[in-house]
């Protein structure tokens, strides 16, 4: 066993200067086209999360219509999806990325790990393109990040809603807010971003949104590492109560403007959450599909992308992948309060995937310092 | 040199020689090079990443709450363990290897199955909460426990603790219930007659503390060890709380990508090899704790001495069969949760009865991997991990007992020692070697089918080779020579030497091999993070990760789990079969 130790000690000797430091420059780099990682085979391999908006009759319908096989590989999250393909970036393991948002998409744009589509996105709401409409990739569904807060609680009496985002660092709030970690949820990197644009423009110029953090931080913010542990262990008003370890010390967290809506669909129309759009607090997130740099199955690629938009699929994206369709006039079911729960945001936050590129890592460090 | 001594280096065929570098590299390789490539990335040395680890956030909470936690599970598990290993030991129970094998149960589960099964225990209509206990959530003592100390979620920290217990139990059984069980009785008789042997308290100070000192201290190093590496139920019974093992998990998957997110890379960096140098302070401390215990083992007829002390008295019986229907709990939790969904509404929850979960978790859905995929990935890498690492194992072992036995025992120490490595790696490292050491380097290994299986070799290769050195050390070597005088192939030579004396210990490691290898979590929730290689154990953890507004996610979790558990049982029953069997036919 001294032995072990003694290589484990030789291992961490530090030598520096024999490693070369591995970088790599994302900057006004020409992306090139990258050589097929494999063979075409009919098949047409998906790299996306657990998405639940697949079925098997869906891709049942797919191979029928096409004759294409398909093959999924699941990763963990949209995270998940990019740290994959930046990996195999010189040997792509799949044709298609479907679950990349709007928070992640420049990322792999600058990576280079996506190459032009040729769908026609005429059927698209024009909203749905304006954080990107460029050939790089097509939106599927979409969602408005936002808080939501449990209206036994915050009733007026014992708490009130909060109609400026500082109200929540007062210590009314202490201890009963969680939020989903912007390092690790997709949703809580949504919402850090929706707050960099609401301080930005709050009537205050000498604080920005980590100062908020911040203070969040010392009002005994409760930070999770998923939307699941916030919303299901902590949040006292959704349908995490009835769900084993539940703790409900959260009045308040991140979700989606229409999570009230889901919770109401799922219980009969009745729901106890509703949510805040305080504006420029809420974030049209979008969650897209894109043909990777170096796919095989170029052809089959377009044609699933084509797919997920046609009006039997992507209607159905608020039942089935409790999302919003991305089609011109697409509303949500009225069944079961579904839509009657769900909030309209007054006005999303406005920074453009670019900077959201750019800047991203910068502010998951601030966050990581602000909330130590 | 004579043709049999040609291809032999040092007495060791060059086979065995090609198994130990074979079992040095497969555990030097990842974690070399994953460490190499953390320090590409981030141009920062092991050394200086450790140094710098207190600045990450939550890395000093995840050791302070690893070591509490870890300290709590030990000290529980030998309160409750040592009065059950000594009373299991000394008495003559009915039934005993039926009740041996239930004790040893829990450490053979898989631990996604224990901890969704612990989960089910402590939910609104699992039995503890029914008790009156809110382990889960903040009411009752466990709410008024955290206003009064500003401790917050003590209930968690309860479950996780107990849940540990339940699986370390065995330890405690495994080391102690020997020492006790062969003790010369009469040194219990002449230590009565003396003056420090007339009170109880005299015995345990003049006996029983130095027998079973050594034997305690083992197990108990090792569940602090297995506590503190403990990573499916800290995920799921502590979910606000972080140890080691799984902050590195849970940013494991980022690290390692060369221009993206260098921070989480740092971070790995420093937590792995303070991960790493505690794990090792750990294993030297169980070996030399072990080699004391080893030094005051007696040997003596165990049927005898239960006949001695004859059955047990009522409360010791009451205690024994207690504490096993109790570790049968989780377990059966398990199954009972896979029938029942809750119905909410205005007017509160209820709970029904239902076969839907196990339609569900059958018919799949397509946002996992359907259910008979992640159970076939299961057993093939299962069957793989014991196809190769049983021989590789064996060929280590036969390896370094030929080396002691020449007189190399230096050469043989050494190659033990780099054997042993991944011992010091927790299952999460081991995904870490893959994910950043493999994976990050040669990306055409994604292609690979059976990645999965590489850590699992890793993982379960040291106890092969554990168990099979002193098996082959106890071949008496006159089998060898008499087998030499008779005229056989070289197969049936090695056969009537040594491989039928092997069976036993064989059966145990590919038992070991195949449900260590079913019940992986830890590695391959890493792997899987950035590709399919889904497991059933995997399955189970994805299922149950979903939103639950759908109420029935819980029960189809429960049923996929009940599956894992009852493939994972079926395997080992056979293979005690198999052992039974052959021990009863060859032997």
């Amino acid at each position: 066993m001294r032995g072990i130790f003694l290589i484990m000690l030789l291992l961490l000797v530090p030598l520096s200067g024999c490693l070369e430091r591995l970088e790599v420059a994302t900057e006004s780099v020409e992306c090139i086209p990258v050589e097929p990682g494999r063979t075409g085979d009919g098949t047409l391999r998906i790299i996306t999360y657990d998405i639940a908006a697949f079925s098997e009759e869906m891709f049942a319908t797919f191979t029928n219509q096409t004759g294409y096989d398909i093959e999924v590989i699941r990763a963990d999250d949209a995270g998940g999806i990019l740290e994959t393909m930046l990996q195999t970036q010189q040997a792509p393991q799949a044709d298609l990325a479907v679950g990349l948002d709007n928070t992640y998409l420049q990322t792999a744009i600058d990576f280079c790990l996506l190459q032009a589509h040729s769908e026609n996105t005429t059927a698209v709401d024009s909203s749905a393109l304006e954080p990107y409409g460029g050939p790089l990739a097509v939106p599927f569904d979409r969602g408005d990040v936002c808080l939501n807060y449990d209206e036994s609680i915050v009733d007026g009496t014992n708490l009130t809603a909060p109609t400026s985002l500082w109200n929540l660092t007062e210590d009314a709030w202490k201890g009963k807010t969680a939020f989903p970690s912007p390092l690790t949820s997709s949703p809580g990197r949504a919402f850090m971003v929706a707050t960099i644009d609401y301080f930005e423009n709050d009537a205050d110029n000498t604080t920005d949104a980590f100062d908020w953090w911040k203070a969040m931080a010392e009002n005994d913010a409760i930070v999770t590492s998923g939307w699941t542990e916030a919303y299901e262990i902590h949040y006292s008003g959704g349908y995490g109560e009835w769900v084993e370890g539940h703790l409900g010390d959260a009045a308040l967290t991140v979700s989606y403007c229409h999570s009230p809506g889901v919770e109401a669909y799922y219980s009969g129309n009745w729901t106890k959450s509703t949510s805040v759009t305080l504006p420029r607090s809420t974030f049209h997130q979008i969650e897209y599909a894109g043909i990777v740099n170096g796919a095989t199955e170029v052809e089959a690629a377009n044609a699933f992308m084509a797919y997920l938009l046609t009006e039997e699929i992507n209607r159905n994206m608020p039942e089935n992948n409790l999302m919003q369709s991305v089609l011109t006039n697409a509303t949500w079911p009225e069944a079961d309060g579904y839509r009657y729960h769900t909030d309209e945001p007054t006005l999303n936050a406005e920074i453009t995937v670019e900077r959201i590129g750019a800047e991203m890592e910068t502010w998951l460090l601030n966050w990581s310092e602000a909330t130590v | 040199m004579n043709h049999k001594e040609r291809f032999r280096l040092a007495g060791v065929p060059v086979t065995h020689w090609i198994a130990v570098v074979a079992v040095i590299t497969l555990g030097l390789v990842p974690l070399t090079l994953s460490l190499l490539r953390l320090w590409a990335v981030t141009g920062i040395t092991p050394l200086g990443a450790l140094l710098n680890v207190h600045e990450h956030p939550g890395a000093m909470e995840a050791l302070k709450f690893s070591v509490l936690e870890a300290t709590a599970s030990m000290l529980l598990t030998v309160i409750i363990g040592l009065p059950l290993a000594w009373a299991f030991g000394r008495y003559r129970w009915k039934r005993l290897r039926l009740k041996r094998a239930l004790l040893f149960l829990p450490f053979v589960t898989p631990p996604v199955v224990a901890a969704v099964g612990f989960l089910a225990l402590f939910s609104p209509d699992g039995l503890v909460y029914r008790m009156g206990f809110d382990l889960r959530g903040g009411s009752g003592i466990f709410g008024w426990l955290a206003t009064v100390t500003g401790w917050s979620n003590p209930g968690h920290f309860v479950a996780l603790v107990l849940a540990h217990v339940w699986f370390n139990l065995s330890l405690i059984i495994r080391f102690v219930e020997p020492v006790v069980a062969q003790i010369d009785p009469t040194w219990e008789e002449q230590l009565t007659l003396l003056p420090a042997g007339q009170t109880r308290w005299g015995r345990i100070k003049h006996l029983w503390l130095p027998l079973l000192g050594p034997a305690t201290l083992v197990a108990a190093t090792y569940t602090f060890f297995f506590s503190f590496t403990s990573f499916a139920m800290v995920k799921w019974l502590a979910p606000s709380s972080n140890t080691l093992e799984s902050l590195l998990a849970e940013m494991g998957g980022t690290a390692g990508i060369a221009g993206y997110r260098i921070e989480t890379s740092l971070a790995v960096l420093g937590i792995a090899t303070l991960q790493m140098i505690l794990m090792l302070v750990m294993l030297i401390l169980a070996g030399r704790f072990e080699r004391r215990h080893s030094q005051v083992l007696s040997m003596h007829q165990e049927v005898m001495n239960r006949e001695r002390h004859g059955p047990p008295s009522k409360p010791w019986a009451w205690y024994v069969n207690g504490t096993i229907v109790l570790l049968l709990a989780p377990l059966v939790s398990v199954v009972i949760a896979s029938f029942r969904v809750r119905t909410a509404s205005a007017s509160g929850a209820a709970y029904r009865w239902t076969l839907e979960g196990w339609r569900r978790a059958w018919a799949g859905d397509f946002s996992t991997v359907p259910v008979v995929d992640a159970l076939t990935n299961s057993l093939t890498y299962a069957t793989m991990t014991l196809i190769v690492a049983l021989p590789l194992g064996y060929a280590v072992a036969s390896c370094l007992v030929t080396l002691r036995t020449r007189g190399h025992r230096r050469v043989a120490g050494l190659l033990d020692s780099l054997c042993m490595l991944p011992l010091s790696m927790s299952a999460v490292m081991v995904g870490l070697g893959m994910v950043v050491g493999i994976l990050r380097w040669f990306p055409p290994m994604f292609s690979f089918p059976y990645l999965p299986v590489l850590p699992h070799i890793m993982l379960v290769l040291p106890f092969v080779i554990r168990l099979m050195v002193p098996a082959i050390e106890r071949i008496d070597p006159m089998y060898a020579e008499q087998a030499a005088l008779l005229p056989m192939t070289r197969m049936a030579f090695w056969w009537h030497s040594r491989g039928s004396f092997l069976l036993v210990p064989a059966t145990m490691a590919a038992s070991l091999c195949l449900a260590f290898s079913l019940g992986e979590f830890g590695a391959t929730f890493l792997v899987v993070r950035v590709g399919s290689w889904d497991s059933l154990s995997i399955l189970v953890d994805q299922v149950a990760s979903r939103p639950k507004f759908d109420p029935y996610v819980f029960p189809t979790a429960m049923a996929l789990a009940t599956m894992l558990m009852v493939v994972t049982l079926l395997v080992l029953s056979l293979n005690e079969q198999v052992r039974t069997w052959r021990s009863r036919h060859d032997l």
